[in-house]
């Protein structure tokens, strides 16, 4: 053996000292693989990251004119994702992405024959038996959610409203444009009181109300 | 085989030839042969040479593992014919499912081999879990084929789901929509993971693709590789059958 450097049984390097010449190499290159690897490994995962995506816009124009949507035709626009309803104070956009996994709810004029109303939820909405409920709104295809018109959820797995997102008439007022990336009521659970969010029907002015 | 018929016959002797150097045994008349032919042969050597007849009672193992594995074989063999008149994209794979159904000789059959073979395999690999779980068959010295076991259940299900979006119809796209948005609330990686599966934010083409060749490729040669993994094993751990 050659010299020991460590001469101490005791000191925590001692076996640093005993390791053979064929030792230390082996030891740096399985380090230095391994590390490589990890590192390529890490890099190469990067690959599947895409840096562009074919996703469809989520700022887009609903080509259909305002004065077509009233109180009882509601307009769904199931490709773009997104409802456009009209009521007493104005337009406003919901997006038709179900709060549970994410499916598309559709629209259904009676959405709540038969079909108990969460208790917070039907206090909110004043209580109503259901013959007196306004019966319009939303049902998932995919474990039956329902949502009232206001997009407020009165029964299935779905833990809160759907949002409602931004809209606003084209320059001339004869389209939509509406921005799916700015949502503009986002409502918790348990939060069911129908927001006050709406633009002016005529004007396409937003009634400065967030909620 | 003397060596007087070679010259006799040429043919004869080139056929033996052939033949011989595929089987280098006879027929195994004596065990000697017998256990000389599954130690050389690559397709029985799957087996041990002797076998205890407490090991092969089917109501030990009830095949679970061996029915798991011939349902894979029968998947591979009809997806490789279904792969022939697929086309993974958006515009056209119900078409060309719906092609395959009415338009190519026996492609409705294939199909349903195909689908009918995917849930069955589900079903069997978690029998087959189970099994060896009541059995304790998971003690040492066999944990780390309970390790590789689990795996393959892992990518068995993942075949599964990936398998379902194919068709592109109504089922397959919510399906994918609900399961890669119940993937997003994983720890950590969660909201990642999605992306990454999906390649964007929604079920479009990019998903389609990825789980094409997740499904085709990827998928099954990992589990290939691990069900050699995991057979090896079984053999060398010994079978708590008493193989
Ligand atoms: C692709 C899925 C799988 C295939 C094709 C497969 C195949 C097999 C086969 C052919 C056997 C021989 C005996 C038998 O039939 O039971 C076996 C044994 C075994 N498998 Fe699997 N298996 C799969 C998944 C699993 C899973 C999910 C587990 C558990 C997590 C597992 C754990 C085991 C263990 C521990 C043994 C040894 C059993 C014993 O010695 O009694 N395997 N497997
Ligand atoms: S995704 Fe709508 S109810 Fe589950």
């Amino acid at each position: 053996m050659s010299v020991n450097p460590y001469e101490t049984k005791e000191n925590k390097l001692h076996w640093l000292a005993e390791v053979t010449r064929r030792q230390f190499i082996a030891i740096i290159g399985t380090l230095v693989s391994l590390g490589a690897l990890l590192f390529g490994g890490f890099e190469s995962l990067k690959f599947l990251f895409p840096n562009s995506t074919s996703d469809p816009p989520l700022r887009f124009i609903v080509p259909i004119d305002p004065t077509s949507v009233t109180v009882d035709n509601p307009y769904m626009d199931y490709q773009h994702r997104v409802g456009i309803i009209r009521d007493d104070g104005g337009f406003y956009c919901v997006q038709l992405v179900c709060t549970h996994l994410g499916c598309t709810p559709n629209y259904y004029s009676n959405c709540v024959t038969n079909t108990p109303v969460l208790p917070a939820t039907a206090e909110s909405h004043g209580e109503r038996t259901p013959a007196e409920r306004i019966p319009n709104g939303w049902i998932c295809p995919c474990h039956g959610s329902r949502y009232f018109i206001d997009s407020t959820n009165f029964y299935g797995p779905a833990p809160r409203p759907m949002d409602w997102v931004n809209i606003e008439f084209t320059p001339d007022k004869k389209q939509f444009i509406v921005d799916r990336s700015n949502i503009v009521v986002y409502r918790n659970p348990g939060q069911v009181t129908p927001p006050l969010w709406r633009i002016d029907p005529t004007t396409g002015v937003w009634n400065g109300k967030v909620l | 085989m003397s060596s007087g018929s070679y010259e006799q016959n040429p043919i004869k002797a080139f056929a033996s030839e052939v033949w011989g150097s595929v089987f280098r045994h006879g027929l195994p008349t004596t065990d000697k042969v017998a256990a000389r032919t599954a130690l050389t042969n690559f397709f029985l050597h799957i087996h041990p040479v002797r076998v205890k007849k407490s090991a092969i009672r089917v109501s030990y193992t009830l095949c679970l593992g061996g029915l798991s594995f011939f349902l894979f074989i029968a998947l591979t063999i009809s997806g490789l014919f279904l792969m022939f008149y697929y086309i993974p994209s958006v515009g056209q794979a119900y078409q060309s499912i719906k092609d395959i159904q009415y338009v190519a000789t026996f492609g409705l059959v294939m199909r349903n081999i195909h689908r009918w073979a995917a849930h069955a395999m589900v079903i069997t690999v978690w029998l087959h879990m189970a099994r060896v779980f009541y059995q304790g068959a998971y003690k040492p010295p066999r944990q780390f084929n309970w390790v590789i076991g689990t795996a393959l259940l892992l990518i068995t299900l993942l075949l599964s789901f990936t398998g379902y979006l194919l068709p592109w119809d109504q089922l397959a796209v919510w399906a994918i929509t609900v399961g890669t948005n119940l993937g997003k609330y994983g720890p950590i990686v969660g909201p990642v993971s999605r992306y990454i599966m999906l390649g964007g934010r929604n079920v479009g083409q990019s998903a389609l693709t990825r789980f094409y060749v997740l499904h085709v490729i990827a998928l099954p040669l990992i589990g290939f590789v691990l069900m050699v993994i995991h057979f090896w094993r079984v053999r060398k751990d010994g079978f708590t059958g008493g193989l």
